[in-house]
């Protein structure tokens, strides 16, 4: 396997530093020096000329998020950094390897973020299932407290309790504000009225770990990693039929095909590559035709998909491309939040369709529903979780129209039972398995 | 409000076909109706805070947008082309799509629904609805209808989920008790536990729900929309004078809506004003009159009844009290007042405690409060149980980031019972923070909440200290214990002039109106009394003590007029025929036989006292939303009888010392002989309850919820107590109604612990 | 639980509001109840944070990780979301199934063992992310499951 430059996992020789004593013989908390001694808004430059862009999802330029945050002379309440560690999109587990193998890397970019845009809070919503990372970070926290780093910052670490929504970032300020994570309208936008309506920048942790590599190497030399429009590293989360999964730091444009055969080891068991999900289970699905793809944010658009969270899930030949979406679209529904009308109920009938296709019980007319109620959920819900079942669904429907087709045809799953989906359950609360018609939430 | 706004910017906005120029800031929803075009909405309300945008229900397209708007999230821009299902095949699309979204798990069963015929879900399905249902799967089904209190029901599968309900709970009424559970598809209202949602406000949500999914356990299928018929009237379940309209059906009263006057209500009402009318149909209703024999009270014929009541009165002619209800409209109290004074020379009553007009000169609407910067509440009682309505205004003020200063025993100020008056004093002294940023304001209103005061007065020489006359943004007001005690007192006044003589031997007292009637003081005085005529609505309240007594109506039985605590005179409507004669008709035929021409109707009775009162503002003038009377001249109102007492200095904060505490009674919202006639009312009054300072709890090892004995000499009750971290230290606070006979001193005792201490002893 | 009300207090102070405080007052609360969420501890909460019990239970009811009713002793959660299955999560799940006597979804009848299937839990690559009382175990299979049940019994015992 060839090598790649490392900037997240640099210094780490693939293990973890714990020890806040071992990160500063590696040169950490350089960074840290350097920004301080410029002026927050010197530093907001040097990200603009790195060309980052949001690691969360979004793929939003970090330098433009923090200049949008008004300066302390505009408006006098105080100012909040919001990370956003609550990891929950499916295929994606990158943010809790750097934290486990880094979490001063990604600390330190907390505090240069906070100078940056003039805060003295931070909040790291951490999602509640991660409990050794929060272990791992509260421990660093203290070191750093200890080692009086913290340059009068408060930094919080405040656990979610299990609801993938609160990685939306205003449910997450809602969720932090002690409320049910539902999003919020926008506009506002948390830069201007966030955490307690106060100006707020919301940011991934890759995001901000990459923050401290951008103020090391400088934003010029960052930028030349990657590609134009997406510069830098990607730590790239490879999951699914895939011989060697993992979370491997890359640069960006790089192939999908050196992505699961060069670094991953291929499809094992000597199997066909059937379809690769590029960027978590939000993201629109791609073929093996599509395999030569680079892993950027515009190479991803042109193949009609997106790079999202880079959660790249590798799906072989002995997958039902019905089950898949009943699969998906089931997460969905689990996790809607329930406030606006075209999620709460769209995701559920979702299912049901893709339900009765896969039972062998569906017409023709029933196809065209699926696709009709994907487009009527599509663009018209409060957040974009809605959006993402459909699109995701619309996708498996546009690539594999044949395999649906055959439910139909058939009468039957053209799997016999063999799939490599076949029976999975979803969470027991709101679905019985495939083969029987879905359960009826009860209160 | 405040006078210094400036004039607001226009911008220019295009809605489908139609241009419009609004003022910055204006939402879109208003904005397309200002041109006449509707955006349709489910859970957009502006009353319930900033837009939630969750029920898609408003999409519009918007030129220069790719997707579809929330059109409710949005204000006005310069230039914005908007458009609507109108024009837009894009946002109609995405309406219909959002009605067959909620239509999927909608059980459609308008036929046996109450709000069918008047249902917003009805309505817009029909304009923008799907024709046909592509949805062939099992709806979720739920508990219905299910109760959330004894007067509200819940059918979970009509709800859309547009949470007004628990939005009004957390957002107006601040109560927290209605709320959503569960996430997604599963989410649903519910209380906690299977507790009623007990709020003084509770019912506003049944008005808020866009669907019959909250139903009025009182309506519930009693009638449908197009049988019945609404009847504009005011509320004089208390000084508020919320502005309702009572549905009428087969000539009677089936439920009590909001007709929202903006400067008085907003559109609240509280549950007292909404949920009494069925007192009108109690059991013990007086529909004849009764006079005293030999088996108590007997039915007699009116030319009986008012041959009797003329004896009475002749033979009591220079010896006769009148003790008057503040419930009475104005003109009622002003046809009594000919009869009694002008032809009786019977000129001493027993008036409601009635608002000091020197306040005349700080008026403001009501509405004025939320926009206030400093309000100052001041007196005994909690703003709520005297005028709901007020509390919401104080709410709202607070979430829009004012000041609010409470003086009072469970106040942000604690302060000892009685207090109210030296704190005027103080501030009209103005040395504190306090009153410096009083006399700065632009936007300050004073409150005060209680008994004592001069009824207002003493609020008005603040008021006047502070320089009010002179900023129209500030102003005061006084939350009288009843509601047109003012009215009552001024037609009282004006009915004939004649020197108030103190009546040693009482011959008749004349009492008019279930207030009065359910007095003690009044009750007290007709122990001296060689006679009583009582005019009320219930033998509960008549048995026992009267020789004569005649049939009242009820407010919704009535014409008339009613001064609310503005000082606004609003006109209340006969909403339903009362099952006995109007006391106008009979009052004039009594009046007659003394020589005094009285018109047997309100209007009549109206059109002579306004020549006195009100300028001969005309009734018609009145209108359907009353007009607030311009400020009055400041004129000092007579100073205090007697220079009020020092409140009382708490118990040494002795360890040991275990001293007496001041009973604090204080009237509840929901009490008094209406209330009493509605069982479904029954959970909402207080329980019988002892609030006491933690550290006087303390001192007598009680704990809330433990059963407590109050004594004072003679006399005991037992009650369970609650700490109120809030309540000033060496008050004992009761609901009057559970208070009994005790004095203004008590001794309070954990029943319990002397239990054992007795036990030892023996 | 006068305790528990001072410790959420503490809490309450790191935040500039204290109603920030109610996700981890539920889940301080839920550890000293035993796993679960009864409705005194949610009283407890709300007296603590001066909020309603029905605030707190709208919160609670809201996220996936605090519980309304009464778990096991132990909490197994096997995660079926997409790359997990695709790796065998099925088998894992029905071993469970099979060792622990009790459907997913369910309490075994001794209340030792309740089994669930949970969404993605953040271990995609290291498939079969099993949560056992909320600690993971990476790379499950159906073969490791005899052993892990054994052990937690042993654990008991
Ligand atoms: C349904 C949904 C779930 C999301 N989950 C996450 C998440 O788990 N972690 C994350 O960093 N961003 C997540 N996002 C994106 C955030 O809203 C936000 O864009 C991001 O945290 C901004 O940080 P960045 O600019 O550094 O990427 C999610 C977005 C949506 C709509
Ligand atoms: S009950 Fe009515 S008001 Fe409340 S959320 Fe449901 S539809 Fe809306
Ligand atoms: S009315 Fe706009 S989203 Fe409900």
């Amino acid at each position: 396997m060839p090598e790649y430059p490392q900037l997240v996992f640099a210094g780490t020789d693939g293990g973890a530093v714990l020890s806040l004593a071992e990160y500063e013989a590696r040169g950490g908390l350089t960074a840290l020096r350097k920004a301080r001694a410029m002026e927050p808004d010197a530093v907001i430059a040097e990200l603009e000329a790195s060309g980052l862009r949001g690691r969360g999802g979004a793929f939003f330029p970090t330098g433009r998020k923090w200049a949008f945050v008004p300066k302390p002379d505009q408006l006098a309440k105080p100012h909040y950094l919001v990370v956003n560690a609550d990891e929950s999109e499916p295929g994606t587990f990158k943010d809790r390897e750097i934290i486990l193998r880094v979490p001063f890397r990604f600390l330190e970019g907390c505090l240069i973020a906070a100078h940056a845009i003039s805060s003295q809070h931070v909040f790291v919503y951490i999602r509640g299932e991660y409990e050794r990372e929060f272990e791992v970070l509260r421990d660093a926290l203290d070191q750093l407290r200890r080692g009086g780093h913290l340059g009068g910052v408060t930094v919080v670490l405040h656990r979610g309790a299990g609801a993938y929504i609160c990685g939306e970032e205003t449910a997450l300020l809602e969720s932090l504000e002690g409320k049910r994570g539902q999003p919020r309208t926008k506009p506002p936008f948390p830069a201007v009225a966030g955490l307690y309506a106060a100006p707020t920048a919301v940011n991934n942790v890759e995001s901000i770990t990459t923050v401290t590599c951008v103020l090391e190497l400088g934003g010029a030399e960052y930028a030349k990693l990657g590609t134009p429009g997406s510069s830098g590293t990607r730590v790239f989360s490879l999951s699914g039929n895939v011989a060697n999964p993992g979370n491997y730091e890359l640069p960006h444009g790089i192939s999908l095909r050196e992505l699961i055969y060069d670094v991953g080891g291929g499809v094992p068991g000597g199997r066909e590559l059937k379809a690769v999900i590029p960027g978590g289970s939000s993201t629109p699905i791609l073929t093996a035709a599509d395999i030569d793809t680079p892993l950027d944010f515009d190479s991803l658009v042109q193949a009609g998909s997106s790079i999202g969270s880079a959660g790249v899930i590798v799906i072989d030949d002995r997958c039902c491309l019905v089950q898949l979406g009943i699969r998906v679209s089931q997460f969905y529904e689990h996790e809607s939040c329930g406030k606006c009308t075209p999620c709460r109920v769209g995701t559920r009938w979702l299912t049901q369709i893709l339900q009765k296709i896969e039972d062998g019980r569906a017409s023709q007319a029933d196809l065209d529903l699926l696709l009709s109620v994907c487009d009527r959920i599509l663009g018209k819900c409060l957040c974009p979780l809605g959006d993402s079942d459909a699109i995701a669904v619309a996708s498996y429907v546009a690539k594999f129209r044949d395999e649906f087709q055959a439910h139909v045809d058939l009468g039957r799953c053209p799997f016999g039972g063999v799939s490599s989906l076949e029976g999975i359950l979803a969470p027991a609360a709101l679905h019985g398995r495939h083969t029987h018609a879905p359960e009826v939430a009860r209160a | 409000m405040s006078a210094s706004s400036p004039a607001p910017e226009l911008v220019t906005v295009t809605f489908d076909d139609r241009t419009v120029s609004v003022p910055r800031g204006t939402g879109l929803v208003e904005a397309a109706a200002s041109a006449g075009i509707e955006i349709p909405v489910f859970c957009y309300e502006p009353r319930l805070g900033p837009p939630l945008g969750a029920c898609r229900m408003c999409l519009v397209e918007i030129e220069g947008m790719p997707k579809l708007q929330a059109g409710c999230t949005l204000t006005v821009q310069e230039g914005m082309v908007v458009r609507t299902a109108a024009t837009s095949a894009k946002a109609a699309e995405g309406q219909e799509a959002t009605l067959e979204f909620i239509l999927v798990n909608h059980p459609l069963d308008c036929p046996v629904c109450d709000k069918g015929g008047e249902c917003p879900l009805q309505d817009l399905t029909f304009r923008y609805g799907p024709g046909r249902t592509r949805m062939s799967f099992s709806k979720l089904t739920l508990d219905k209808p299910i109760p959330v209190s004894p007067l509200i029901a819940l059918d979970r599968e009509r709800c859309i989920l547009c949470y007004r309900c628990t939005r009004f709970s957390e957002e107006v009424a601040e109560d927290g008790l209605l709320v959503a559970r569960n996430r997604g598809a599963r989410t649903e209202i519910a209380t906690f536990e299977d507790e009623p949602y007990r709020s003084p406000f509770s019912g506003n949500v049944i008005e808020l729900c866009p669907v019959g999914a909250l139903t009025s356990t009182l309506y519930r299928f009693e009638a449908r929309p197009w049988e019945i018929q609404d009847v504009p009237t005011v509320c004089t379940a208390c000084p508020v004078g919320c502005n309702v309209s009572a549905t009428i059906r087969e000539g009677k009263v089936k439920r009590i809506l909001s007709r929202n006057h903006p400067e008085i209500d907003r559109g609240w009402l509280c549950d007292k004003g909404r949920f009494t009318y069925p007192h009108l149909r109690a059991e013990d209703r007086i529909t004849a009159p009764l006079r005293r024999g030999r088996k108590g009270l007997e039915e007699v014929s009116w030319d009986e009844a008012l041959d009797l009541a003329e004896a009475l009165l002749r033979e009591a002619r220079g010896s006769i009290v009148t003790a008057l209800s503040g419930s009475e409209t104005t003109e009622l109290a002003y046809a009594l007042a000919r009869l009694l004074r002008g032809g009786l020379d019977a000129h001493s009553a027993l008036l409601p405690e009635a608002t000091s007009s020197a306040l005349d000169a700080f008026r403001l609407p009501l509405s004025a409060i939320a926009s206030a910067e400093l309000v100052v509440v001041l007196g005994d009682d909690p703003v709520v149980e005297r005028a709901p309505i007020v509390d919401l205004w104080l709410k709202e003020a607070r979430r829009r980031g004012a000041e609010v200063v409470v003086y009072s025993p469970s106040g942000t100020v604690p302060t000892p019972p009685g207090g109210g008056a030296a704190v005027c004093a103080e501030l009209a002294a103005g040395r504190s923070a306090l009153a410096r940023r009083l006399r700065a304001s632009e936007r300050a209103v004073l409150v005060w909440s209680g008994p004592g005061g001069g009824g207002g007065a003493r609020l008005a020489e603040l008021a006047h200290a502070l320089g009010f006359e002179d900023r129209p943004g500030c102003g005061a007001f006084h939350l009288p214990a009843t509601p047109n005690g003012k009215g009552v007192a001024l037609a009282w006044a004006a009915a004939a002039d004649g020197e108030e003589v103190e009546v040693e031997h009482v011959k008749l007292l004349v009492v008019s109106g279930d207030d009065a009637a359910a007095s003690p003081d009044v009750r007290a005085l007709a122990e001296r009394a060689d006679a009583v005529l009582v005019v009320t609505m219930f033998h509960g309240l008549a048995g026992g003590w009267a020789d004569l007594v005649l049939p009242a109506t009820g407010a919704l039985e009535r014409d008339g007029t009613a001064m609310n605590l503005e000082g606004r005179v609003q006109r209340l409507r006969r909403a339903v025929p009362p099952p006995c004669p109007d006391e106008l008709v009979w009052l004039s035929q009594l009046s007659a036989r003394f020589g005094i021409d009285l018109p047997p109707h309100a209007a009549g009775v109206y059109a002579e006292l306004a020549a006195h009162l009100f300028r001969d503002l005309p009734l018609e003038a009145i209108g359907l939303r009353a007009p607030l009377p311009a400020r009055q001249p400041y004129e000092a109102p007579p100073p205090p009888a007697a220079v009020p007492a020092a409140p009382a200095p708490a118990p040494a904060a002795d360890e040991h010392f275990v001293g007496e505490l001041r009973l604090l009674r204080y009237r509840p919202l929901f009490s008094g002989p209406a209330v009493e006639r509605v069982p479904e009312l029954g959970f909402q009054r207080p329980p019988r309850e002892l609030e006491l300072a933690p550290r006087d709890a303390e001192r007598r090892g009680i704990a809330t919820g433990d059963p407590v004995l109050a004594r004072s000499n003679g006399t005991s009750v037992e009650l369970r107590a609650r700490v109120n971290g809030r309540l000033v230290p060496g008050v004992a606070r009761i609901a009057d109604e559970h208070a009994g006979e005790l004095h203004a001193t008590i001794e309070v005792t954990a029943l319990a612990l002397r239990g054992a201490v007795r036990e030892a002893d023996e | 639980m006068n305790a528990l009300a001072e410790e959420i207090r503490k809490l309450s102070g790191q935040y500039p509001e204290r109603r920030s405080a109610i996700l981890p007052a539920l889940r301080l609360a839920q550890e000293r109840h035993g796993g679960w969420l009864p409705p005194e501890a949610l009283r407890e909460v709300a007296d603590a944070l001066e909020l309603t019990p029905a605030v707190c239970l709208s919160v609670a009811s809201f996220y996936d990780q605090l519980h309304l009713e009464p778990p096991g002793r132990h909490l197994v959660e096997v995660c079926t979301n997409v790359s997990c299955a695709l790796t065998g999560a099925q088998q894992v799940v029905e071993a469970f199934e099979r060792e622990l006597g009790t459907p997913a979804g369910t309490t075994s009848v001794d209340g030792a063992f309740t089994l669930g299937t949970v969404e993605c839990l953040g271990g995609c690559g290291w498939a079969t992310v099993v949560a056992i009382d909320n600690r993971h175990r990476l790379r499950v299979r159906a073969e490791d499951v005899p052993e892990i049940v054994e052990e937690l019994r042993a654990g008991d015992a």
